[in-house]
């Protein structure tokens, strides 16, 4: 319903090659949570990332994003390697979400927005004492920003709420605005629909689309299999640490590994079984912790 | 050589107080990540406990060696530990349980609080209990027969036999200890709820327990620190748990703090350090006015350097 | 404890309620024209017949206060039309009887304490008491008004700024008349009458209109606030004793500003602080022309000013840099840490164990009077017929030295700086994931922490004239945190207020003295636990406190929606 009118829009080459991660391996201890994953994102598409509990998708999203140094392993971001922090993962232009929510609760929706807008400003201690000229602008067009993102993602109105009484769906989408604050290239979302009844869920569906139709490439994490294959051009299911397949929606989707993987399966067609069980894999949720 | 052997006994029983004391920070820390700033007073409180033990004792005076170390010295342990449980329990239950839930600033700034609070309260009102002299100054330990004056000659190196005290409790302390965290079923539930506290509250442990259990391990040995502390010095003063839990905590940090035995070894460490430090250090910054300004400069040295201790703590938190 | 009186008993009660309070005060009003004591000892004198003391003009207000809140609703409430109905009468009118119950209860005690004997109470005082009492019994068989909604009346924009400037005259003529208590009794009475006062007024409704007329005339507060701390001298009549109380709680309240935007912005404990001060302190010695001066270069003050806060800022960095990578609750140990190496190490360097620097534990003295363009501050001038003394003259500049310190804090508080702070606070990792550089942020906080207080340092320097390492050890700084705590983390007239409180208690209640680090000790435990926020809350603070309480969530949105003023950003800060 509204257009996003500056900043966002990236000029779209889909055979752009943006995200590369190549042999990424993450091991805790004995553990092996993420093992030689190699995973491609183009520019302006919809990659989605499925996979039972504790296969390796949390892990392998804090490998992308700096909260964890790969073990072994390259990522590469717009043709550089992305520097293992993640300060500056955002910087180079990936912002992510939590799945669990990690909003500043006692922020207002406005100020939570502006936080993500601090990597691309540049007010300094000097600016913002003496209130020069740049602190000023910058304070407006932030400001103007982030009313703006807010009513992208369909929270025109909340801006002074606090986040912590939004309700929970709003939370989830304020974290998407907080996220584009940082003028990535590409969004990575943990479970963006976890939680949520089938009417936000399709509402967040129609979100994601309109962000990838900014330009805008975007990295889903999801369980819910028919949410992923309805928005996703291309999809691969990690199993256990590892990439079982690759590929567009519909042969990830009838893949019977893929289904077996999901339903319970035996053990031989699936990648060799590391050490620890899969539950137990502690990489998942340390984001959380 | 001589003297670098006399300083390493020297080292070794500076270090076994600050072991004795650096294992309450580490325990504490393990399960409710809380540097508990009081735990020095903790220490500084058995000692009076101890001392009070013995002026309840009638001040004994001219009991036999026997008598003094296997009857009174055990009793003004008991005393000293008892006071230091209770005054540590009853910490934890009115000041630092209230906050489990609130920001991290809250329990710490409390801790400062019940640090302050129980300097001065044994400054002011030691000297109001019957018979017990004024705690404004520093008061003269009592001189147990059989280890304060004693020594024994090693070789060129005399031992001080309070040292040997100290070394020797916190041997025994550590067997103890191993004993309880390892074998008893409330150790085995310290254990787990320092690694997940949730999980092991959803496993049935009662983690209050627990939590009380690790103030009361603390605080005992910490008592038994202060003892030692009386008898090697020969005073024991309000003011003296300020600096020695500063310098325990250093130690628990130099372990790795969470980690039990790297309380222990840091101790040492740092004892050694600071006992060396005062020979070997050339010139003017080697003279012992320094020595406390090196174990701090250590401490920043390790954080700087090996953030999880030398022998490397539950893990240093990010969030 | 509170005894719950059902709402049909009061309607049941209500005339005779009114009836006795009305009594109630009217006898405490009539007892100051009576001798409250025998003999002349106690409370400066409350012994005359017909001729109350200044304190008991001061005390007899809060009876007027009930006797007007009770009287109103009868004879007038009709006529007063809106305004009867946003004023809360009876719930006021309640507390203002407590109040007054707790003011002469503590005067009395003190005539008892004094003259040695509950005897020395006259018939005034006994009258006084009942009086309360009866008063204090009978109004909270009122029924309760409403919630009072002054503060949503529009006002015209004149009547706002002259609520503040009568606001502001009072709370300055309250700081004059306080400050004059010699005695120990009058000032805790005279402290109980002041927090009644204040506590009539938030209850009746008006504390919550200046709140929003000082909101709307930010800029008109703040130089209001600023005349007042100014003329403040002005009420002294020379008297060196009060301006030298005044200019050491600047001082201290200077240095508690400099340790909340640590402690209250980012949310890091500094245990330290005070070196930073000694450290500002130390270097403005060593490079005044003190006899005792240990090196040969002597700038002019300003440049001293800069070297003491660029010394202690290096400090800070240096502290800062290895541990605020780590956890925070390491840098509260270090911080610990590094304010004995900087006592130990003034008191070493004095030529024996180390080079010569800070003559060891006796200090630097003999430090010079600061003269600017001509302007001795040692000497007394006369201004506007009125002496102003050598501490006036450096209360004045400390003044400045607050203001310098109020504008950094509250626009950096209300800029992109101070909403990463808030983000760190808040959630460290995800500030981070967001691309906030929390380590960079946090050491700037630390490290300007720093520079604030080697300024604030480098002025106590000459206004002590002399700089030993005993004054800063860590206690010291513990009483700074106690400052920030009881005033409010956060916030800058809270903590103004905390460090009134705590400099000026000790001074003049010197009967406390020797308990005054017990009873902080305390306060600081209570306040965590009942309290945390500190007297004047900081909105977000609050919330951080009391992460369950939802309502107050509801409630602090809803003050945000409808002024639009306090949490947002966009708002705030002075522009220079």
């Amino acid at each position: 319903m509204t257009q996003v009118t500056s900043g966002v829009g990236h000029h779209v080459d889909a055979s752009t090659l943006l995200l590369e991660a190549a042999h990424v391996t993450m091991r805790f201890g004995g553990l092996t949570a993420v093992n030689d994953v190699s995973l491609n994102v183009h520019a302006g598409e919809i990659f989605g990332l499925i996979g039972p509990n504790g296969a390796g998708k949390t892990t392998f999203f804090n490998c992308l994003t700096g909260l964890y140094k790969p073990t072994s392993g390259e990522v590469r971001f717009a043709g550089a390697v992305l520097p293992p922090q993640p300060r500056l993962v955002v910087r180079a232009g990936m912002a992510r979400t939590f799945q669990n929510i990690r909003l500043f609760h006692n922020m207002t929706a406005l100020e939570n927005v502006m936080v993500g807008m601090y990597s691309r400003t540049k007010t300094n201690a000097i600016d913002a004492v003496f209130r020069l000229p740049r602190h000023r602008r910058e304070e407006k067009e932030s400001t103007e920003r982030a009313r703006e993102l807010l009513d992208f993602v369909g929270l025109t109105g909340a801006a002074d709420m606090l986040s912590r009484n939004l309700p929970y769906g709003d939370q989830r989408r304020l974290e998407i605005a907080r996220a584009l604050a940082t003028d990535p290239k590409l969004l990575l979302l943990d479970e963006p629909t976890a939680g949520m009844n089938p009417q936000e869920t399709r509402q967040a569906e129609e979100l994601i689309f309109k962000i990838r139709d900014l330009g805008l490439a975007v990295l889903v994490i999801e369980h819910d299999m028919r949410f992923i294959f309805n928005l996703c051009d291309r999809v691969a299911c990690l199993v256990r640490g590892a990439v079982l397949v690759e590929g567009v929606g519909a042969v990830v989707q009838n893949d019977p590994r893929v289904i077996e993987a999901y339903i319970g399966a035996p053990a031989e067609e699936l990648p060799a079984p590391q050490v620890g069980q899969p539950g137990a894999n502690p990489g998942e949720g340390i984001a959380d912790a | 050589m001589e003297l670098f052997f006399q300083q390493l006994i020297n080292g070794l029983s500076l270090g076994a107080l600050y072991a004795l004391i650096a294992v309450g920070y580490t325990v504490v820390y393990g399960i409710v990540q809380l540097i508990n700033f009081a735990h020095g007073e903790i220490f500084m409180v058995g000692a009076f406990g101890a001392f009070g033990t013995w002026m309840i004792l009638g001040q004994p005076k001219d009991w036999s060696v026997a008598a003094s170390l296997f009857i009174l010295l055990p009793l003004m342990l008991l005393g000293g530990i008892v006071t230091s449980v209770a005054v540590a329990l009853l910490t934890e239950r009115f000041a630092y349980r209230p906050l489990r839930n609130a920001p991290r600033l809250a329990p710490l700034i409390t801790a400062i609080g019940v640090s302050v609070f129980l300097q001065e309260f044994v400054r002011l009102f030691y000297g109001r209990i019957p018979g017990f002299p004024d705690a404004k100054s520093a008061i003269a330990f009592p001189a147990i027969p059989g280890i304060s004056g004693e020594s024994i000659q090693v070789g060129g190196v005399l031992i001080q036999m309070p040292a040997v005290f100290t070394i020797g409790a916190l041997a025994v302390s550590t067997v103890f200890l191993w004993y309880f965290v390892n074998r008893t079923k409330t150790g085995r539930a310290m254990i787990a709820t320092s690694q997940d506290a949730d999980t092991a509250r959803l496993m049935g442990i009662d983690v209050d327990k627990v939590i009380v259990a690790a103030f009361g391990v603390g605080a005992g040995l910490a008592a038994i620190a202060g003892v030692a502390h009386g008898l090697s010095y020969g005073n024991i003063d309000f003011r003296m748990g300020f600096l020695a839990g500063l310098k325990a905590f250093t130690a628990a940090v130099l372990g790795g703090i969470g980690n039990i035995n790297g309380a222990v070894v840091g101790g040492l460490v740092l004892g050694i350090v600071e006992a060396m430090a005062t020979t070997f250090i050339p010139g003017q910054f080697g003279s012992s006015a320094w020595k406390d300004v090196w174990a701090f400069v250590l401490l920043i040295l390790v954080l700087v350097f090996r953030p999880q201790g030398l022998l490397g703590a539950k893990v240093v938190d990010r969030a | 404890m509170r005894v719950i009186i059902s709402d049909q008993t009061k309607v049941q009660y209500r005339y005779p309620a009114r009836a006795v309070g009305i009594l109630g005060a009217v006898m405490v009003i009539v007892s100051i024209f009576l001798p409250w004591s025998y003999g002349q000892g106690a409370l400066d004198d409350v012994g005359f017949t017909g001729a109350p003391s200044p304190l008991q003009m001061f005390v007899v207000i809060l009876p007027v206060l009930v006797l007007v809140l009770l009287a109103i609703p009868l004879v007038g409430k009709q006529r007063l039309g809106k305004v009867a109905k946003v004023v809360a009468w009876n719930t006021s009118a309640k507390t203002a009887s407590i109040a007054t119950l707790v003011t002469v209860t503590i005067a009395l005690a003190a005539i008892a304490i004094e003259l040695k004997g509950l005897a020395n109470v006259e018939i005034g005082g006994w009258l006084a008491l009942i009086g309360a009492a009866l008063a204090a019994l009978a109004t909270p068989f009122l029924p309760d008004s409403p919630e009072p909604t002054l503060e949503r009346v529009k006002s015209p924009k004149w009547a706002q700024i002259v609520g503040i400037a009568v606001m502001m005259a009072a709370v300055l003529f309250a700081a004059a008349f306080a400050l004059n208590q010699t005695d120990a009794g009058a000032f805790l009475t005279y402290l109980a009458f002041l927090v009644g006062v204040v506590l009539v007024l938030r209850q009746f409704g008006v504390m919550g209109w200046i709140g929003i007329a000082g909101a709307n005339n930010n800029r008109v507060l703040v130089m209001s606030a600023f005349i007042v701390a100014f003329a403040f001298p002005f009420t002294q009549d020379g008297s060196d004793a009060n301006m030298s109380i005044a200019s050491q709680v600047l001082i201290f309240a200077a240095a508690a500003l400099g340790l909340n935007i640590v402690v209250g912005l980012v949310g890091l404990l500094d245990l330290g602080y005070i070196a930073f001060l000694g450290a500002g302190a130390f270097t403005a010695a060593v490079l005044s022309e003190s006899a005792f001066s240990t090196i040969d270069f002597h700038p002019p003050f300003i440049v001293t000013v800069l070297i003491a806060g660029a010394v202690s800022s290096l400090l800070g960095l240096l502290i800062g840099a290895p541990t605020l990578r780590v956890s925070g609750d390491y840098l509260a140990i270090v911080t610990l840490a590094f304010g004995e190496i900087f006592r130990i190490t003034m008191n070493n360097l004095d030529g024996n164990d180390g080079p010569n620097v800070t003559n060891g534990s006796n200090g630097i003295s003999g430090i010079p009077e600061l003269n600017f363009f001509g302007f001795d501050f040692g000497e007394v001038h006369t201004i506007l017929g009125v002496e102003i003394g050598r501490f006036a003259n450096y209360y004045w500049l400390m003044l400045v030295v607050i203001a310098l310190i109020i504008v950094v804090f509250m626009n950096l508080n209300y800029s992109r700086i101070g909403r990463g702070w808030v983000a760190i606070r808040e959630d460290e990792l995800a500030a981070e994931a967001m691309g906030v550089n929390t380590f960079a942020l946090k050491l700037l906080a630390f490290a300007g922490g720093a520079f604030l207080a080697g300024v604030a340092g480098a002025v106590k320097a000459h206004h002590d004239v002399s700089v030993t390492p005993d004054q800063y050890v860590f206690l010291e700084s513990a009483f700074l945190l106690a400052a920030v705590v009881l005033g409010g983390m956060g916030t800058v007239v809270g903590v103004l207020i905390g460090a009134t409180i705590l400099k000026l208690l000790p001074e003049k209640l010197r009967f406390f003295s020797d308990y005054r680090l017990l009873l902080f000790g305390l306060l600081m435990v209570i306040m965590m636990q009942f309290r945390p926020e500190g007297i004047i809350a900081d909105e977000r603070r609050q919330l951080e406190f009391h992460a369950e309480d939802e309502e107050l969530a509801e409630e602090i949105e809803e003050e945000l929606i409808t002024h639009h003023a306090h949490l947002n950003p966009e708002r705030k800060g002075f522009e220079l």
